[in-house]
């Protein structure tokens, strides 16, 4: 479904700045699997699900998705293929069109926009039940500008408008950390149910160990702008918040020696 | 009476123009310079094919789609070789005052002769009437200023009602969206540097019809006319804001054309009693620059307020 083939980012390459946030990642991910990505801040998730989603253009490597290889193809072009809710509540609606005009946006994710009415009357009464059973209250609001909603109720409609047109795949990164508890957990279940209900192929970005071991069927942990674990199969279903806070606490001991042995060599040395 | 539907008439016909700057500044958030090169690039194009004996309707269109053409080149500048909004604006409006002055011929081109939509217009409500006056409330009014007046109303709100649908279609949604939220619609799928371009077309190309318009009924097109018309179209956008709210979108164009119509005759009134025209742009600048700076100052004072007591 998606394979990466060692692709690589650096970012701002030969200036004090640079940066290199993917150094080779190999990837195949299966149709229908839900995968989790970990990792600590700065390792690379953001920079990977944007190289597949194509906010950038990957330095070395190759991306195929659904038997396409889309190395080349611009953002928009790949957003046919990909559906896609962002961190920021702010970032996946747009605020001053009304909930009615953001699903008509996304109805036609991928496909020509002609001069055919947005609203159209055959869009209206699905986008009413679909919103309706997310037990909001918003589907009387349809006509209310996006913007005035809540953060959660915002990223719960950015999910539906990412999964109205069934995507091949569906990122999430991090589209609950700016969000209270209960909204978090709201959204969660809701990404979950879509997931399984339409068989989506998902990455899905966390910070939250229970999360991790309570979704998906596979776990991949990056470090360093790589893939340093992949969990899955029957040791992913075994595992618990311990375990996992165990394998950060291996990765962070080995970032603290290798800043000594750095600190050491420059001791000696320089 | 006369001054007064003439204010009318060139208020309406700036609507075009107000319009277009409702497209570039309002929807894409970029106060686009190019108005004052396109307006005046839709009145040569005119000018000059009426000189001769172009099909007026033609003519205006030809206007239009020219202006169009350089939004269409800011876009590009702006979005393929990725130059400041603003600089891609004012590295075409120069271009176009050369580009104009080829297109005239000269810095002038009179349309006395020449048959106008004006000129149509004019002899269109006199045949209408049967006479040279109608009364209209009592007052007398020559029947072609009349049928002229009737007739850039009812232009203007064709041309608002269609921008209106426009903006309501799968393709004016996503050009909506893409001056709200770039990165929301590049994710939904849609190319966010050709909708720029195809805006800033749209914007020009209503202003290019509003100065191909304007040069027929004052029958000349003049190398000289575009300066300033940005801002005056800024001030008509403010101004109908403030008269109709931004709620929704239809009421804001309604606004916009109901802005520059009172503008307009806010000036005429100003000249007529005594105002310097010399003063005229220094003015309007000076009631735009109070118009984005006097809600965030009387926010301060308001929030101050409570501290105070
Ligand atoms: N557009 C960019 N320009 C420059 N540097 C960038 C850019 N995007 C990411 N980086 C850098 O690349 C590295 C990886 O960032 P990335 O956002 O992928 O981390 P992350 O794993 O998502 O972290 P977090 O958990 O904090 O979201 C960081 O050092 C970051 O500063
Ligand atoms: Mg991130």
């Amino acid at each position: 479904m998606l394979t990466i083939r060692g692709i690589r980012k650096t970012f701002n390459p030969g200036t004090v700045n640079e940066v290199r946030a993917l150094q080779g990642v190999d990837l195949t991910i299966e149709p229908g699997s839900f995968v989790i990505v970990l990792g600590m801040n700065g390792s690379g998730k953001s920079t990977l699900l944007n190289a597949v989603a194509g906010s950038f253009f990957v330095d070395e490597g190759t991306l195929t998705l659904a038997g396409h290889d889309v190395t080349k193809w611009p953002e928009h072009k790949r957003a046919k293929l990909i559906g896609r809710v962002f961190q920021n509540p702010f970032s996946g609606t747009a605020p001053t069109m009304s909930i009615a005009e953001n699903f008509a946006l996304a109805s036609k994710r991928g496909h020509a926009r002609g001069l055919g009415w947005a609203l159209a009357p055959n869009l209206m009464k699905p986008l009413r039940d679909r919103i309706a059973s997310l037990k909001m209250g918003l589907e009387d609001r349809l006509d209310n500008a996006i913007g005035s909603l809540s953060g959660g109720q915002r990223q719960a409609l950015t999910l539906l408008m990412a999964t109205w047109l069934k995507p091949e795949l569906l990122l999430l990164d991090e589209h609950t950390a700016a969000l209270d508890p209960k909204s978090a957990d709201q959204v969660i279940q809701l990404s979950d149910e879509v997931i399984q209900r339409d068989k989506l192929t998902t990455l899905m970005v966390t910070h939250s160990m229970q999360q991790a071991v309570s979704l998906g069927d596979r776990i991949i942990m990056m470090n360093r702008g790589r893939v340093l674990h992949d969990i899955r199969g029957a040791e992913k279903k075994r595992l618990r918040p311990e375990d996992l806070i165990d394998r950060f606490e291996e990765v962070r001991r080995r970032e603290l020696l290798d800043e000594s042995a750095a600190a050491m060599l420059n001791e000696l040395y320089i | 009476m006369t001054l007064l539907i003439g204010a009318l008439i060139i208020g309406l016909i700036l609507a075009l123009l107000a319009l277009g700057v409702l497209v570039s500044f309002r929807i894409f958030s970029m106060p686009d310079i190019t108005t004052d090169g396109s307006i005046t690039l839709g009145a040569s194009i005119a000018a000059v094919l009426l000189v001769q004996g172009v099909n007026p309707v033609l003519a205006t269109l030809a206007g239009a789609l020219g202006g169009a053409a350089a939004g269409a080149t800011t876009g590009i500048l702006h979005t393929q070789f990725k130059i400041n909004s603003l600089l891609s604006g004012i590295l075409v409006m120069t271009a176009l005052y050369s580009v104009n002055l080829h297109v005239m011929g000269r810095s002038n081109v009179p349309l006395m002769q020449a048959t106008t939509l004006a000129s149509f217009g004019e002899k269109l409500g006199e045949w209408l009437v049967g006479s040279k006056t109608i009364h209209i409330l009592g007052w007398p009014v020559a029947s072609a200023d009349a049928a002229v007046l009737v007739l850039a109303l009812g232009f203007t709100a064709a041309a608002g009602a269609a921008m209106f649908v426009f903006f309501r279609t799968q393709l004016g949604t996503a050009m909506r969206a893409t001056g709200d939220n770039p990165q929301m619609i590049r994710a939904l799928g849609s190319n966010v540097e050709r909708n720029i371009i195809l805006g800033l077309a749209l914007s020009n190309g209503f202003v290019a019809l509003s100065g191909a318009l304007l040069a027929q009924y004052q029958g000349f097109a003049d190398a000289q006319m575009g300066i300033g018309m940005v801002v005056w179209g800024l001030a008509s956008v403010i101004i109908g804001e403030a008269l109709t709210g931004t709620r929704s979108l239809g009421l804001t164009i309604v606004g916009t054309i109901m802005g520059s119509v009172l503008f307009r005759l806010l000036v005429a009134i100003a000249l007529r009693w005594g105002l310097n025209p010399n003063d005229l742009k220094l003015i309007t600048a000076l009631f735009v620059f109070a118009a984005l700076v006097l809600p965030g100052f009387i926010e301060k004072l308001k929030r101050r307020a409570p501290t105070a007591t």
